[in-house]
């Protein structure tokens, strides 16, 4: 009776977390793309994803008075135009290497939910290391 | 000088450590007790070498020796005196010194409280402690050494401390994580000599326990200590991201929780032992994964194994040797016979069970989602992926259900059998009562509610009543209460923290407000009911960093304040950093942080309400202190 409990429980248990481990996975990962990758694959245009690269110099235009702001990144192959609305990580500037979560638009243009760039200076995402390190 | 001499005691510890882990083989072929008696003084050798190669390698922090690699990349002249001290643990090397000192630490203390006990037993136990030490001295020395020098050219200025890290909680934020993690060791250590002198019994298991509340009481502070400064410090407002090196702390001390739990079972029933030995080795290997995980970065991809081949394949070594060793033994010696108590399906054995099931299958799933990125990046030729914070709130939540159900009437479980079940009525009425009132409550200050709350709030006054009101209820006399209260006092300040965690993620994640603002100076914004003001805007410059602060102004209800977030540029590493403002209060946190100039005295900002943040830290810190009770509880019956 107990042994057969304890198996139930043991099954219920394992079941609900494979379920919500396949559920969770197959809804929560994101892709990531470099720029050349972008041009090469077809990405449909509603599922969210991840770009990285590096921020072109002279790229980075901020509208006034507004949230709004546009750059370019750059794997040295490809470029992407990124447009996003609101504070940038304190890390963000021209040439360092950053990573953003969102849909890409019918235009080709990458309209990013969150910018990343990571902890200290020395430090590329590593995603963004490795593209930039593949195309150098 | 300093250095080498650091250097040489880290060197006499490894020595002196290889020496105590491996006497009991000694032992084995001489039959001379002589090789168990020595291992004890020799631990606490090992200790003290390990406190004086620390001691100096902050003595070299504090005296700017940038000869050395690991400071001249981690400090600078201009950091503060106390942030040099600290930077001691700045990174992977260091931070590997302080973990051997955590664990040298608890070994020590083991020997002290045990001296006089089964001489055999204690042996084996410090001699698996000091294999160990040994392991990771061996590691830290061959591949990541704190005491390299950089010669013969010598850097005039260091790199610096990375800012986000100059900061008290961070401070002691690593020591508390890195005793929780190397206090496992305890446990594992206690199970093997255990299976090796074939002694698993309540003895055993009374003696585990402590060590395995202690480790999860710091494991909680550390994690919490961790969430609260990545809520101040990183400007974001957020307290939890799901990232890597968190789960890594979070999967040992679930299953931490779920040892001390299953302990209690085959301490007092003389069950589950088999079970208890294998959470044991389970937390320890845990505890292994999150200490490399977290600094040596092979999180955040598969390939910095191939870039630092050595420190990849020495980690494995130490993990399979470990683990793979200790699981090898478990499955011979382990207990072979059926455990003495029946149960039914109403018992409290059972309900122990269901917790356990319950924590450990949550922890794996965790382990799952963290470790999935590098599983589909080997599979999927380099093609790298995320795993997103929705696949952990999603997976946590029925866990948490259910935990929480099994945490509101554990309590009154019998052992073997329940025969009554009236409590259920009892516990029923007095938390929906509980849940009537707070639910009343937060609209009233909120002015809506939502699923989440109603859940969050469901499963506080659940947790609330079975543990605390019903036993004031149940008790005829004041007199009585209070003997209630003081047996179990560790236990209902753990409970109840829970409570106030899941309360307070339940109300921080659904009543959050947060705006990205353009505010000329004078301008307000109102967000829900407060009314943010830009006020004034200065320049200025500290000891290593010039910063520019704002002026804000909060107006609410029964509330004017000002705050000032400030942008930082830190002078040697030229890093910008922007330090958040925070107004708390009971209820809720104000939160702004100032972003950048983008026109004639218009700058952007972020502004956010953090509504019963608070209380999630506070949970935390109820958590912590029952476990610390409990332990010391049982370290006194030693």
């Amino acid at each position: 009776m107990v042994a057969a409990a304890v198996f139930c429980a043991l099954l219920f248990g394992t079941a609900m977390a494979a379920f919500l481990v396949f559920k969770g996975l197959s809804e929560n990962i994101n892709l990531f793309y470099s720029p050349s990758d972008l041009k090469k694959e077809k990405i449909s245009v509603d599922s969210p994803i991840r770009v990285g690269g590096m921020v072109k110099k002279d790229s980075i235009n901020r509208e006034k008075n507004s949230l709004r702001i546009s750059f370019v990144i750059t794997d040295f192959e490809e470029d992407l135009l990124i447009t996003y609305e609101g504070i940038l990580p304190d890390l963000f500037s021209e040439e360092a290497g950053i990573v953003a979560k969102g849909k890409i638009n019918e235009e080709g243009i990458f309209i990013a939910n969150e910018v990343l760039a990571k902890h200290d200076e020395n430090y590329m995402p590593p995603e963004v290391a490795k593209t930039l390190k593949d195309k150098k | 000088m300093i250095v080498e001499i650091g250097h040489i005691f880290l060197i006499g510890a490894l020595v002196v450590s290889f020496i105590a882990g491996f006497s009991p083989l000694l032992r084995f072929l001489t039959k001379d007790n002589f090789y168990y008696m020595v291992i004890g003084p020799m631990n606490n050798l090992v200790c003290l070498f390990i406190f004086l190669s620390f001691i100096s390698l902050i003595y070299s922090f504090l005296v700017d020796d940038f000869s050395v690699a690991y400071i001249a990349n981690n400090s600078n002249t201009l950091l503060p005196t106390y942030y040099k001290f600290a930077a001691t643990w700045g990174a992977h090397e260091g931070s590997l010194l302080l973990w051997i000192f955590c664990l040298c630490l608890w070994s020590t203390t083991y020997f002290f409280l045990n001296r006089k006990k089964d001489e055999e037993f204690v042996a084996l136990t410090l001699s698996v402690l000091n294999q160990i030490i040994f392991a990771f001295i061996a590691f830290t020395i061959f591949t990541s050494n704190p005491f390299e020098r950089i010669l013969p050219v010598v850097p005039i200025e260091g790199a610096d401390l990375n800012p986000l890290l100059q900061d008290f909680a961070f401070t002691i934020h690593p020591p508390l994580l890195y005793l929780g993690y190397s206090g496992l060791a305890v446990p594992f250590a206690l199970s093997l000599s255990a299976l090796i002198s074939k002694k698993i019994d309540s003895v055993w298991a009374r003696e585990a326990r402590p060590w395995s509340l202690l480790s999860s009481g710091f494991l909680t502070l550390g994690i919490a200590l961790g969430s609260w400064w990545a809520y101040y410090e990183l400007g974001w407002g957020g307290w939890w991201f799901w990232d890597p090196v968190e789960n890594a702390a979070f999967v040992p001390w679930l299953i931490s929780v779920a040892m001390f739990h299953s302990l209690i079972v085959t301490e007092k029933r003389g069950i589950y032992k088999n079970w208890s030995i294998l959470l044991s080795i389970l937390a320890f290997a845990a505890s292994i994964l999150g200490t490399f995980l977290v600094r040596s970065g092979i999180l955040t991809s598969v390939h910095v194994f191939a870039l630092d081949p050595e420190r990849g394949v020495f980690i494995l070594a130490i993990f399979s040797y470990f683990i793979l060793g200790s699981l090898i033994f478990y499955s011979f010696l382990n207990n072979k016979l059926p455990g003495r108590s029946t149960y039914n399906l109403s018992s409290k054995e059972f309900g122990f069970l269901l917790n356990n099931i319950l924590l450990v299958i949550l922890a794996l799933s965790i382990m799952f989602g963290t470790l999935f990125p590098l599983i589909y990046e080997a599979l999927n030729d380099g093609d790298q992926i995320s795993v997103g914070a929705p696949y952990y709130e999603i997976l946590i939540l029925p866990f948490a259900l259910a935990l929480s159900i099994l945490q509101g009437v554990g309590l009154y479980l019998s052992w073997s059998s329940t025969k009554q079940f009236n409590f259920l009525n009892r516990v029923a009425i007095e938390s929906f009562s509980i849940f009537v009132i707070l639910s009343l409550l937060v609209f009233f200050v909120f002015g809506t509610l939502s699923w989440g709350t109603f859940l969050a709030i469901a499963m506080f006054s659940w947790i609330f009543s079975g543990n605390l009101v019903d036993a004031a209820y149940q008790s005829t006399q004041l007199q009585e209460l209070k003997s209630i209260l003081i047996k179990r006092f560790g236990m209902i300040s753990a409970h109840l923290g829970t409570a106030f965690l899941i309360l307070g993620v339940g109300i921080v994640t659904t009543f959050s407000l947060e705006r990205d603002v353009v505010l000329q100076k004078g301008e307000s914004y109102k967000l829900g009911s407060t009314h943010f003001i830009f006020k004034e805007i200065q320049e200025a410059k500290r000891l290593n960093y010039s910063f520019q602060s704002a002026d804000i102004e909060i107006r609410e209800e029964g509330l004017i304040d000002q705050i000032s977030p400030e942008k930082r540029n830190y002078l040697s590493s030229n890093q910008v950093m922007t330090e958040a403002a925070i107004k708390p209060t009971l209820l809720q946190d104000y939160y702004v942080t100032l972003g950048e100039q983008v026109g004639d005295g218009t700058w952007t900002f972020k502004l956010q309400i953090k509504p019963f943040i608070r209380w999630i830290w506070f949970g935390a810190i109820l958590i912590a202190l029952g476990t610390f009770v409990s332990s010391y509880r049982y370290v006194k019956r030693l």
